[in-house]
């Protein structure tokens, strides 16, 4: 973390009102949860809606060029051109190692009759990715004027369709450009936790008259990025700087079906060697999800150990999974790992035995199309 | 019976003769938020004061609970193995966490009292 003053969010006196407890996170004042609690926040999520507000993160709109095609491909493993307009494609920027330097959504929009390239990316990456915006790619717009709201849960949609004039027809990862109050909103069905739910761009000052008529609505609270991590953790979700670094590639992370398989012959694409070796050889590494075998919290940065204690891998994230009721964690292992030894954690300088759990822990609910 | 004394690490203590109960302090229970996990000491071990004696987890993180006194632990709640929640619900009464059988009385002279601890709470 630099030691920069934590920068708010443009609606940060909302929450403060709405009696967030804020933590830092990514050089930003965050709220980390409200009055009822993580947990409450959380099963309200699975089972009705909650809104977050999203805004430390990162938001761009580059125009679709040639140029700046060209350009992203070097870094990002899709093929651009060919993609659809106005659905999200989950992504990555990579080294040339093929190392993750941040993981992105991008899409095609049009705004006005011109066409652009929308990439939501992290907040904890603005810094790095905002550098390479500089050196490779022209005439775009990092925004700064709009807030990022995401409206997640089975409830979402009735709610928000009582305020935006959305099609029916939507479907998970779709993206429209839709009007608020005489401006322009972008909002996907997309999101963080595992449920269906959308995420909306919407300019900094009519997002809180926006998210008051949200959580007007009595199936709708305010959530933090407490359960948000909780949540995406249980839909087996990767966060930049646990699972995702720039020494760790999307094959390793499990991710490899997010990578346009064409691009990794393609020479325009700076990792293009490194990823098609790791995809044709075998793994060093490998993610999985475990959980204890009795009842102790498992965290991120602890040991995991192999009957003969040696050292076979590290916890990336873990956390109490309010719908499961204990503690789940994702980690890494090393691939050559005898599956039917068991495994232990090493807790407070004590091996406590953990198993194997399927990724994702608690089943996606997304809304898919036939 | 006695008047319960503080911590600065925000433990609770109340005196029993030559027992001591303690517990987290309603303020520390709001602040470390749902707590899911309370990994218990071993009865019998002995303890100095400010020694770690158990962790409790919440849904944020771990902390560790330190010994308020000299002592050996007597006995520890174990309603709180099957429902760690207790801790948030009733912190300073139902949520105690374990019995010390206190070896040097006049250590309680050392902790804080209610009036005091508010005023540590302020600073």
């Amino acid at each position: 973390m630099t030691e920069e003053a934590l920068q708010d969010i443009y609606l940060n006196n909302f929450h403060k009102n709405n009696n967030a407890k804020f933590v830092p996170f990514a050089g930003y004042h965050m709220p980390i949860n409200y009055k009822s609690g993580i947990i409450n926040e959380h099963i309200h999520v699975r089972t009705h809606s909650g809104l977050f507000d999203v805004s430390h993160m990162g938001q761009i709109l580059i125009p679709l060029t040639n140029v700046n095609i060209l350009a992203l491909e070097v870094y990002i493993p899709l093929d651009i051109k060919l993609l659809q307009p106005n659905k999200c494609h989950y992504s990555f920027i990579l080294n040339s190692h093929g190392g993750v330097v941040d993981d992105i959504m991008l899409s095609k929009i049009k705004i006005e009759a011109k066409e652009f390239i929308y990439i939501v990316y992290n907040a904890s990456r603005k810094k790095v990715l905002n550098e390479i915006f500089k050196k490779t790619i022209v005439n775009y717009k990092i925004i700064q004027d709009r807030c990022l709201i995401a409206l997640q849960g089975p409830d979402s949609f009735s709610v928000i369709s009582s305020i935006l004039n959305l099609s029916s027809s939507m479907k998970f990862l779709d993206i429209e450009i839709l009007e608020y109050e005489n401006t322009k909103v972008f909002i996907s069905r997309s999101g963080y936790t595992g449920e269906d739910g959308f995420e909306i761009s919407i300019l900094d000052n009519i997002a809180e008259n926006f998210v008051q008529k949200i959580i007007q609505n009595k199936n709708t609270i305010l959530c933090g990025l407490g359960c948000r991590d909780s949540l995406r953790m249980e839909a087996g979700l990767s966060l930049y700087g646990n699972e995702l670094n720039e020494d760790i590639n999307p094959i390793q992370a499990g991710l490899s079906w997010a990578l346009d398989k064409s691009r990794l012959k393609d020479k325009n694409l700076n990792c293009f060697q490194a990823l098609s070796e790791e995809i044709n050889t075998s793994q060093s590494i490998k993610r999985i999800g475990i959980s204890p075998v009795n009842k102790s919290m498992l965290r991120a940065h602890m040991t995991l150990h192999n009957e003969n204690n040696e050292e076979i891998g590290k916890i990336t994230s873990g956390c109490y999974s309010p719908i499961l009721k204990k503690s789940i964690a994702i980690g890494y292992i090393n691939k050559t790992l005898d599956m039917s030894e068991k495994l232990f954690v090493k807790i407070r300088d004590k091996l406590e035995e953990i198993q194997i759990e399927k990724i994702p822990f608690v089943k996606k609910n997304y809304k898919k199309g036939d | 019976m006695s008047e319960k004394k503080y911590t600065e690490e925000h433990e609770w203590v109340k005196l029993e003769g030559d027992t001591a109960i303690v517990g987290i302090t309603d303020h520390a229970q709001e602040s470390l938020g749902d707590i899911v996990f309370v990994d218990l000491p071993a009865v019998g071990k002995e303890v100095k004061a400010k020694e770690e004696l158990c962790v409790i987890e919440s849904v944020k993180a771990a902390s560790d609970i330190y010994s308020p006194l000299d002592g050996e632990v007597l006995e520890v709640n174990e309603n709180l193995s099957n429902d760690a929640s207790i801790v948030n619900q009733d912190a300073e009464n139902e949520g105690w966490i374990f019995k010390l059988k206190v070896s040097d009385i006049a250590q309680v002279n050392n902790l804080m009292t209610l009036d005091q601890y508010k005023e540590f709470l302020d600073k």
